[in-house]
C-alpha cells in the first residue's frame, strides 16, 4: 500500500466518526448540514480507486487490528459510500432545523460504523464497528421524537441488545476455537469444532436481527419507517446488509456442507420473502410497505445463503451472487425511501414521468427485464439450479424464486398504491431532486458497470435477457393480474 | 539501604506527610491546602511513574523491618503492586481536583481533605503490602480514615450510613485477623509470592487451609462487596460524590478485590488454590453477586444508589475473572481492577456534577440534561456503555479476555453469565441515555446554578471527561505497551512463569 493509500484508509473511517466533534461547538448547524454528503466519499474513493487485496496492520489497536478490502468487501463497501452519499445529499434538503445538530452526530457515528465494519478484518474491530452502527443507529430511529418513534426505538435497542449479545457470543466461541483474532480464521475453525452448531446458530440469529430474519424481524417495520426518510433509506439499503456481511466473513461457507442448517435458513428464506410481502400488502403507508419488502428481498438473499450452506462446493460463486443481489437490492431500495419524501410535480407531463421514475427502481426488484433485478436475478436462478445442488431442498427452489418474484411485484404495486394516497404535490428543493434523481440513476445504472466479482458467471447480457425474456416476465405480470382482480373485485364492491 | 529501597516508603509518606499538615493548616487556608494537595498528587505520580518504569524494566523495590521476631512490616513493588498504586495515584489525582470544585464553600474542609489524604496513603500501603501483616495494617487504615469521609455532611442519613459501614467493615476486618493469626500460627510470615507457598502443601493442611480460605474471603469480600456481604455500599454513597467516586472507584471495594487477588495468588497460588477445589464455588458466588447486583440496580431510581449497585455488580467481575484457571482469565480480571475503577469514578463523577450544577439527583429528573450538559452527558455516556461492555471501550476488552479464558479454562457457562449480565447493564444504563439525549426536559431543573462559560465549574468539568477519554483509550489502544491490558499481562506472565 502507499502512504496514500494508508491516508485514504483511515480518512475513511476515522472522518466520519469525528465529525460528530463539530457539534461541541455551537454555530456550525450549517455546516454540519451541507457536510453529510461529504462524508462518505474517502470509502467511495476508496471502494473505486484502490485494487481490492490490500490489508492495513494497526498492530496496536484494540486485541491487534487488521483492516483491508477483498472483491467481497468492496461490493460491500461501494454499496455503503454510494447510498450513504445520496442519502447526505438527500439530507441536506430534507432535515429540519429540529435537533439538526444531535441527527448530524448520529448520522456521522452510524456511518463511521457501517463502513468500519466493511474494512474490518480483526474480530474486534469488526465488532466494535458493528456496535457502533447498531447504537448510533437508535439516534437515527427515535429522532422524531414522537410516542411512536419511541416504541419503535425501544423494540429496535432491545432486539439489538440481544442480537448484538448472540454475536458476541458467538463471536468469543469461534474465536477461542480457531485461538485466533481475525475473521477469516473463524470458518475454518467453526467447521471443526465440536460446538459448531452452536456457533453457527449463535452467529446467524445474532446476524440475523440486523438482516431481519424471520422471528427476529419485529423491530424492521417498526424502526424503518419511523426514522427520518434518508435515515430509512441508509437503514433499510445499506445497513441491513451489514447482517448479511457479518454472515458471509463468519459462517463456515466452503469448509463443510451443512444440510441441515441449509434447510433451516431455505425454510426461513421462503418465510420472510412470502410471509413479508403477505404482511407488506396489508399495510396502509409507504415506508412499511417498503420495509416488509426488505424483509421478503433478504429472504432471497437467505435462501441462497441456504444453499450455500448446504453445498460447499459452490458457496463461493453463491456468496458472490448474494453480494450482487445485495447491492443491486440496496442501491433500488434506497431510491425506493427516498422517493416516499418528493413532492410529486403538477404539470401532468412531469407527474407522468414523475410516478415512472418512481417505479422503476421497483419494476427493478420485481427483475423486469434489462434491470439489475433481472441480472441478478438470472445470476440466482442459475446458482440455484437444482442440478447443481445436493441437498432435499434443491428440488423447491425454482419454485421459491418464482413466488418470491411474485411477492415482489405484489410489494411494489401496494407501495406504489399506499404512495399515491400518501404522496404531496408541489415542488422540492434542489438537493432533494438531486439526491432522489441521482439515486435513482444509480439504481438503474452502476450494477452495469460493475468489475465482475471473481468465481461469479459472468453477468447475463442483453441477449440473454432477450431469451429468456418471459421466465423473467411472468411472475410480474401474474402479479400485475392478480392486483388487478383484487382492485376490480373491490371497486365492483363499493359501487 | 539504596534509593530503590526506600522509594516505596516516600510513595507511601508523601500522601501521610501531605495528610498531616493539611490537618495541621487552618480552615481559610484554601490556597494553601489546594496547592499541598496538588503537589503531593502529583509528585506521588511522579514517583509511581519511575516505579512503573522499574519494575518493568526488572527492579526490584522493597524494604523490610521486623516489628516483634516472627512479624515483619514489608513494603515492595512489584508487577501487581504497581497495577493497584498506579491506578490510585492517577485516579487520585483527578478526584483531588474534582473534590476541590465539589466542596467550595462547604464546611469542614481541612478535615476532609486530611483523611482523604490519609486514605490515599492508606491505598498506597495496601499496594505496595509485602506481606499479610502489612496488608492488614493498612487495610484496617483505610476503614478508619474513609469513615469520616462517609459522615461528612454529618446529617442523620449519613452517620447512619457510616455506623453500617464500620460495623461491616470491622466486623470484616476481625475476621480476616483471625484467619491471619491462624494462617500465621499453621506456616509462618507469608510474604506474597508469585506462585505463592502452598504448592505442594500436605494434604493433611487441607482441611485447615480451605477454613482459612474461607475466613480470608469472607474478611476481604465486605470490601469487596461480595453477596451478601455488600450491604454497606448502597448505603454509603450519601457521602460526597468525590468520597463516592473514591469508595467505589479505587479505594475501598478495590482494597477487598486487590486482597483476594494477592491471597488466591501470592499467598495460596492460583495452582493450590484450584487443587484445592477453593475457585470453582468462588466464582459461582462471583456469578452471583454480578447478576444479583445488576437486578437491584435495575429497581433504583436515585442515580447513585444504581450506580452503587452497579458497583457490587462490577467488582465480581475481577473476582471471577481471577477465579478463571489460566493465564487469560486471570487477564481479563486483573484488567478490570483498572478498567472498572476508570468507568466508575467517570460515572460517579457525573453523578456529582449533575447533583452540583441541576440539583438533579434521580434518574427521572434527567431528562434532556444532555442539552444543558453536553459535556458532562458525554462522558457519562461513555463510562456506561463501557460498563455495558460495548466495544470498542475497556469494558468489552475485560468482557472479551474473561470470556476467552473462560473458554479456555472449560467453563463456558461464564459466557452466559457475561452476556446475561451485559443485558442487564444495558437495561439499566439505557434509559438513563434515552432521557439525557432524546427526552425534552420537563419543567426547571430542581436547583439549577451557574458557572460563565463552561456547563459546570472547570474543577468539576475536567475530571469525568479526561476519566471517559480514558475509557476509551484504554480499549481502543488495548495492545499499545503500558495500557492496562499489557500490564495485566505482564502481571500474569510473571505469576505464571514462576
Amino acid at each position: 500500500m502507499t502512504a496514500f493509500d494508508v491516508v485514504l484508509v483511515l480518512l475513511a473511517v476515522c472522518l466520519p466518526l469525528l465529525y460528530p466533534a463539530m457539534a461541541v461547538a455551537a454555530g456550525y448547524e450549517k455546516a454540519m448540514r451541507y457536510a453529510l454528503p461529504l462524508l462518505p466519499l474517502p470509502a467511495l474513493m476508496l471502494a473505486l480507486g484502490t485494487a481490492p487485496g490490500w490489508q492495513l496492520e494497526l498492530p496496536w489497536l484494540l486485541n491487534g487490528g487488521l483492516w483491508g478490502m477483498d472483491e467481497l468487501r468492496r461490493l460491500f463497501l461501494l454499496l455503503t459510500a454510494i447510498l450513504w452519499t445520496l442519502a447526505g445529499v438527500f439530507a441536506v434538503g430534507y432535515l429540519k432545523a429540529h435537533h439538526l445538530q444531535r441527527f448530524c452526530v448520529f448520522w456521522g457515528l452510524t456511518l463511521a460504523g457501517n463502513l468500519g465494519l466493511t474494512v474490518a478484518v480483526d474480530i474486534a474491530s469488526f465488532y466494535s464497528f458493528f456496535a457502533l452502527m447498531t447504537f448510533a443507529g437508535y439516534g437515527l430511529v427515535v429522532h422524531e421524537g414522537t410516542a411512536e418513534a419511541n416504541r419503535a426505538g425501544r423494540v429496535y435497542l432491545a432486539m439489538a441488545v440481544v442480537g448484538e449479545m448472540a454475536i458476541l457470543a458467538g463471536l468469543l466461541l469461534a474465536s477461542a476455537a480457531a485461538d485466533s483474532q481475525m475473521l477469516p480464521d473463524l470458518p475454518a475453525a467453526i467447521a471443526e469444532a465440536p460446538q459448531r452448531d452452536l456457533m453457527i446458530g449463535l452467529l446467524i440469529a445474532g446476524f440475523g436481527v440486523k438482516a431481519g430474519l424471520p422471528l427476529l424481524h419485529f423491530w424492521l417495520p417498526l424502526a424503518h419507517p419511523v426514522a427520518p426518510t434518508p435515515a430509512s433509506a441508509v437503514l433499510s439499503g445499506a445497513m441491513i446488509k451489514a447482517g448479511l456481511l457479518g454472515w458471509l466473513v463468519t459462517l463456515p461457507f466452503g469448509e463443510t456442507s451443512l444440510p441441515m442448517w441449509g434447510a433451516l435458513m431455505v425454510v426461513a428464506g421462503a418465510v420472510a420473502s412470502l410471509g413479508a410481502a403477505a404482511l407488506g400488502v396489508c399495510q396502509q403507508r409507504p415506508k412499511t410497505v417498503l420495509a416488509y419488502s426488505s424483509i421478503s428481498q433478504m429472504g432471497l438473499m437467505v435462501l441462497m445463503m441456504g444453499a450455500a450452506l448446504a453445498n460447499s462446493d459452490v458457496a463461493q460463486p453463491l456468496i458472490a451472487g448474494m453480494a450482487l443481489f445485495a447491492l443491486h437490492h440496496g442501491l433500488a431500495k434506497g431510491s425506493l425511501f427516498l422517493s416516499t419524501a418528493v413532492a410529486i410535480p403538477l404539470a401532468p407531463g412531469g407527474r407522468w414521468l414523475m410516478w415512472v421514475l418512481i417505479a422503476l427502481p421497483g419494476l427493478s426488484l420485481a427483475g423486469l427485464p434489462f434491470t439489475s433485478g433481472a441480472a441478478s436475478k438470472l445470476v440466482m436462478k442459475e446458482l440455484l439450479e437444482p442440478d447443481n445442488l445436493e441437498f432435499a431442498m434443491a428440488a423447491y427452489l425454482p419454485m421459491l424464486i418464482s413466488a418470491g418474484g411474485i411477492a415482489t411485484m405484489l410489494l411494489v404495486w401496494r407501495f406504489l398504491w399506499v404512495q399515491r394516497a400518501n404522496a404531496s404535490y408541489g415542488g422540492n428543493s434542489a438537493m432533494i431532486w438531486l439526491g432522489w434523481g441521482m439515486a435513482t440513476v444509480s439504481s438503474l445504472g452502476v450494477f452495469w458497470l460493475l468489475p465482475q466479482p471473481g468465481g461469479l458467471p459472468p453477468t447475463p447480457g442483453l441477449d440473454a435477457m432477450v431469451n429468456q425474456s418471459w421466465g423473467l416476465l411472468w411472475p410480474a405480470l401474474a402479479a400485475t393480474l392478480l392486483a388487478s382482480v383484487v382492485l376490480a373485485a373491490r371497486s365492483i364492491k363499493q359501487r | 539501604m539504596t534509593l530503590n529501597a526506600w522509594l516505596p516508603v516516600f510513595a507511601l509518606m508523601t500522601s501521610l506527610v501531605a495528610s498531616l499538615v493539611i490537618f495541621a493548616l487552618p480552615e481559610r487556608g484554601y490556597r494553601l491546602r489546594t496547592a499541598v494537595n496538588l503537589g503531593a498528587a502529583v509528585f506521588k505520580l511522579a514517583l509511581v511513574a519511575v516505579m512503573v518504569w522499574g519494575v518493568f524494566q526488572g527492579v526490584e523495590y522493597g524494604v523490610s523491618f521486623t516489628m516483634v521476631p516472627g512479624v515483619d512490616f514489608v513494603l515492595k513493588a512489584d508487577a501487581l503492586s504497581m497495577m493497584f498504586a498506579g491506578l490510585s495515584a492517577v485516579l487520585w489525582f483527578l478526584t483531588t481536583i474534582y473534590a476541590v470544585g465539589y466542596l467550595e464553600d462547604s464546611p469542614n474542609r481541612s478535615r476532609f481533605f486530611g483523611f482523604f489524604s490519609l486514605c490515599v496513603a492508606s491505598t498506597m500501603g495496601i499496594a505496595l503490602a509485602g506481606n499479610l501483616f502489612t496488608f492488614f495494617l493498612f487495610y484496617e487504615m483505610l476503614t478508619l480514615a474513609t469513615y469520616p469521609l462517609v459522615v461528612h455532611r454529618g446529617t442523620e442519613r449519613a452517620l447512619k450510613a457510616g455506623r453500617t459501614y464500620v460495623i461491616y467493615t470491622l466486623t470484616g476486618g476481625a475476621v480476616l485477623l483471625l484467619a491471619i493469626a491462624w494462617l500465621q500460627g499453621l506456616a509462618g510470615d507469608l510474604h506474597f509470592q508469585e506462585g505463592g507457598h502452598f504448592g505442594g502443601a500436605d494434604p493433611a493442611m487441607h482441611g485447615s487451609l480451605t477454613l482459612i480460605f474461607v475466613l480470608l474471603i469472607a474478611g476481604l469480600g465486605v470490601k469487596a462487596a461480595i453477596f451478601p456481604l455488600h450491604g454497606w455500599l448502597p448505603q454509603a454513597m450519601v457521602a460526597p460524590a468525590p468520597v463516592s467516586a473514591l469508595l467505589h472507584a479505587v479505594a475501598v471495594v478495590k482494597a477487598g478485590a486487590f486482597g483476594i487477588v494477592r491471597v488466591v495468588y501470592d499467598i495460596y497460588g492460583i495452582e493450590a488454590s484450584s487443587a484445592l477445589g477453593l475457585l470453582e464455588p468462588l466464582a459461582w458466588l462471583a456469578a452471583f453477586t454480578m447478576l444479583y447486583g445488576s437486578v437491584r440496580a435495575l429497581f433504583q431510581m436515585d442515580l447513585k444508589r444504581r450506580l452503587a449497585f452497579s458497583t457490587v455488580s462490577q467488582v465480581s467481575y475481577i473476582i471471577l475473572g481471577i477465579c478463571l484457571f489460566g493465564p487469560v482469565g486471570a487477564t481479563g480480571g486483573l484488567v478490570h481492577l483498572l478498567h472498572q475503577g476508570i468507568m466508575k469514578i467517570t460515572l460517579f463523577f457525573c453523578a456529582g456534577n449533575y447533583a452540583e450544577t441541576l440539583g438533579i439527583h434521580r434518574i427521572d429528573e434527567m431528562d434532556g440534561a444532555g442539552r444543558r450538559m453536553p459535556g458532562t452527558s458525554l462522558a457519562f455516556t461513555l463510562g456506561a456503555f463501557g460498563m455495558i461492555g460495548a466495544p470498542p471501550l475497556a469494558g468489552f476488552i475485560t468482557k472479551w479476555t474473561m470470556g476467552t479464558g473462560a473458554l479456555a479454562a472449560d467453563m463456558d457457562w461464564v459466557i452466559a453469565v457475561l452476556v446475561l449480565s451485559s443485558v442487564l447493564n444495558a437495561a439499566y444504563f439505557l434509559p438513563i441515555l434515552h432521557r439525557l439525549w432524546f427526552r425534552e426536559q420537563s419543567g426547571k431543573w430542581p436547583h439549577e446554578r451557574y458557572w460563565g462559560r463552561l456547563e459546570t465549574s472547570a474543577w468539576l468539568f475536567w475530571p469525568p471527561v479526561l476519566t471517559a477519554v480514558m475509557t476509551v483509550l484504554v480499549g481502543v489502544l488495548a495492545s499499545f505497551p503500558f495500557s492496562p491490558l499489557s500490564w495485566a499481562e505482564l502481571v500474569v506472565l510473571r505469576a505464571y512463569s514462576s
